[in-house]
């Protein structure tokens, strides 16, 4: 998968590469709207990920040229400005998703491993890990074989952890896509919610599956790495 | 300050009214010349018919004298010698000139006959009653009757048509002397006047130029002044009032804007020193791979906490920009409150505490935002209520607006608690400051969501039961 980041704040720039990188990405990173411009009509990259506020020319500007272009290209803004107009404006001028700075280096990472997956394959009806079974079209989930209740926010919850296996989830992604809560909530509700989870699928098994990650969020992966 | 000079060519390009103090001078001096005049007027009249009347009297008694003298002529000799008589009669009555003629028109006896008018003399009878005259610069009254000189001897008595003219070219001259008098005695009364009445508004007005002067002085450092509303008469002191109103409430806002920045200095300076001594003393010696990552981790909690302290802050300074919200749509308040209820249902079972909700209503608005700012209200609920509790949300439609309350149980808040509750950085107890909560920010979020919403909300505690109630207009309303 390559990815082409535009974006002039030098540490900024040189962080999103070498995050992405290490994410498993192939990363290009170009420090202006024109180099980006250029870059993006001749490279073959899956995802743009663009910086508003950009020297020569701007993100809406890049994005433009793109579109007009025909260019279908995946594109992620960044935004210092938290302002709906730049919300709205990126997304009619055709932007895939936006991010407001500051924000946590998980959360973009989720949010691009999200767009790169869009339609892309086709999920199963039943999600595995180790022994853990999750069944969607039934709605019921296994572990080890028992059977375990759970509500339709725990299944939901599940359901999201499983299918990014592998993948640090932030509480913000967790709670706007289980719950379309599309801000942040000033309580530990994501918290606790993850540790009902867990006490129900987890902790009465071997192996524990789904791990916190300091200051990141949840993942669950199976030990072995598979 | 800057309402001051937004259009110094628009202001000068208006032609400025009159100040008040020229019209209330101009005022005075039109009313003094008036009444002056008013006055001048019918003390002229009254002066003019007084020196008729004298006048008239006077011709009456020379009448009377004549008639008397002729009355006495009852001898020829008395007749012959009538002439001398009036002649002696009149010493030293100058003004007076007599024409006496007979049935024929000869002249018996005449005083000063060229005083009287050419036609006079012709014989043209005089007017009956105020008989007027000028000649030779002079002006005189007259009078003129026919009286009968009394036969004598021989002779029958024969009527005498009498010509009387009075000389009153002195009392004209009177009158026209009193009349310059009072037209310099007005002016300069109405002089005097403006001149009062300038000095009166002039006085009248320092209280204004006493606010004027206060508001001048004003600077964010000085807000503290007053002005004394006891000495300001009473027609400056809604004014005065009014100003001092002002003055408070500017006072309290850039108080309100001064702790802000105190606030938001203070609430950076823990998170920020936090990570400072945590790196400090995780760089101080060589440590494992899993001790760093235990400070970056925790490093990392502190970044999200000042990182949504800073976008909670622009969202605030957003909203009361009015920059928000923008495509409002129809939003059932019973469906997010629902939605909310199932987000928070993990940690309310936790904390033992249920939720219930009731009603439906309909309001007009930004989707997301709403939900944050009950969102908002409902962590704030779950935060304060104490295990076992239950809070209730009820939802009501009324015509105009849709209310939403959330009551929770839990310890009564304080009167000077509840009145900054919706202020940014407002915690109910410092110790409160537990970690994973927000920085006091919420209930002013919800504030300023509710109120660019149109609505409004408010607080009240008491009995162990606190209430949140929000206003909105209802759907219906907003869309006209």
């Amino acid at each position: 998968m390559k990815i082409l980041i535009v974006e002039d704040e030098p540490k900024t720039g040189d962080y999103l590469r070498q995050g992405l990188a290490e994410a498993g990405f192939v990363v290009d990173l170009a420090r202006d709207g024109l180099d980006g411009l250029h870059l993006a009509l001749g490279g073959d990259y899956d995802l743009a990920v663009l910086d508003v506020m950009l020297p020569s020319l701007d993100g809406w500007g890049v994005l433009q040229t793109l579109r007009r272009q025909g260019h279908e290209l995946p594109v992620l803004f960044l935004t210092a400005r938290d302002q709906v107009e730049d919300r709205v404006r990126g997304l009619e001028l055709g932007a895939d998703d936006y991010l407001v700075k500051p924000f946590a280096f998980s959360e973009l990472l989720a949010r691009v491993r999200t767009l790169l997956r869009r339609g892309k394959t086709k999920e199963p009806d039943v999600l595995r890990a180790a022994d853990l079974e999750l069944d969607l079209l039934r709605r019921r989930v296994l572990r080890g074989g028992v059977r375990i209740d759970l509500t339709a926010k725990e299944f939901a919850l599940l359901e999201l952890l499983l299918r990014r296996q592998g993948e640090v989830l932030p509480r913000s992604l967790i709670a706007s896509q289980v719950w379309d809560m599309n801000f942040d909530s000033d309580t530990n509700v994501i918290e606790v919610a993850v540790r009902r989870l867990r006490a129900k699928v987890d902790e009465p098994f071997e192996p524990r599956l789904i791990r916190t990650v300091r200051g990141m969020g949840y993942v669950l992966d199976t030990p072995e790495g598979g | 300050m800057a309402a001051a000079t937004v259009d110094p060519d628009g202001a000068r390009r208006a032609r400025r009214p009159l100040s008040l103090t020229a019209r209330l001078a101009l005022l005075f001096a039109a009313l003094a010349a008036s009444l002056l005049i008013v006055v001048g007027v019918v003390m002229g009249r009254a002066v003019d018919a007084h020196f008729r009347e004298l006048d008239d009297h006077e011709l009456s008694g020379k009448l009377n004298l004549i008639e008397n003298l002729m009355r006495r002529a009852r001898t020829v000799a008395e007749r012959e010698a009538l002439p001398q008589r009036l002649d002696d009669a009149f010493v030293g009555h100058d003004m007076v000139a007599v024409l006496m003629r007979d049935d024929e028109g000869s002249a018996i006896y005449a005083l000063h006959a060229n005083r009287f008018d050419a036609a006079q003399i012709e014989g043209t009878p005089l007017a009956r009653a105020g008989a007027m005259w000028q000649k030779d610069g002079r002006q005189f009254i007259g009078r003129e009757e026919t009286l009968v000189l009394s036969a004598a001897d021989a002779v029958a008595a024969t009527p005498v048509r009498v010509l009387l003219g009075l000389d009153i070219s002195h009392h004209a001259r009177f009158l026209d002397e009193v009349r310059a008098r009072l037209w310099l005695g007005i002016s300069v009364s109405a002089l005097a006047a403006a001149l009062f009445g300038w000095v009166a508004a002039y006085k009248g007005l320092a209280p204004l130029r006493r606010v004027t002067a206060a508001a001048h002085g004003l600077s964010a450092e000085r807000l503290d002044m007053r002005l004394a509303e006891r000495d300001a008469p009473a027609e400056v002191r809604d004014l005065v009032e009014a100003f001092n109103g002002m003055l408070d409430r500017l006072e309290s806002s850039f108080r309100r804007l001064r702790d802000y920045s105190a606030d938001i200095a203070h609430e950076l300076r823990t998170p920020v020193s936090n990570l400072m001594t945590q790196t400090s003393v995780a760089l101080s010696q060589v440590r494992s791979p899993d001790e760093y990552r235990e400070v970056l981790g925790s490093n990392l909690e502190e970044y999200e906490r000042i990182a949504r302290m800073v976008s909670d802050m622009l969202f605030l300074a957003q909203t009361e920009n009015g920059r928000l919200p923008r495509r409002p749509e129809a939003v059932e308040l019973a469906d997010e409150v629902r939605a909310l209820v199932e987000f928070y249902e993990a940690l309310a079972e936790e904390q033992g505490v249920t939720v219930r909700v009731r009603g439906a209503a309909s309001v007009s608005g930004d989707r997301l935002m709403l939900r944050r700012a009950v969102s908002n209200l409902l962590s704030n609920a779950l935060r304060h209520t104490p295990r076992g509790g239950a809070i209730e949300i009820e939802i009501e439609q009324a015509d105009e607006h849709a209310t939403l309350t959330v009551k929770n149980p839990g310890d009564t808040i304080a009167a000077d608690q509840l009145a900054a509750i919706f202020e940014r950085f407002h915690r109910a107890s410092p110790e409160r400051h537990r970690h994973g909560e927000g920085a006091g920010l919420g209930l002013a979020i919800t504030r300023s969501i509710v109120v660019a919403h149109g609505g409004r909300v408010t607080v009240t505690s008491g009995a162990g039961l606190t209430i949140f109630r929000v206003t909105l207009p209802s759907a219906a309303g907003a869309q006209h």
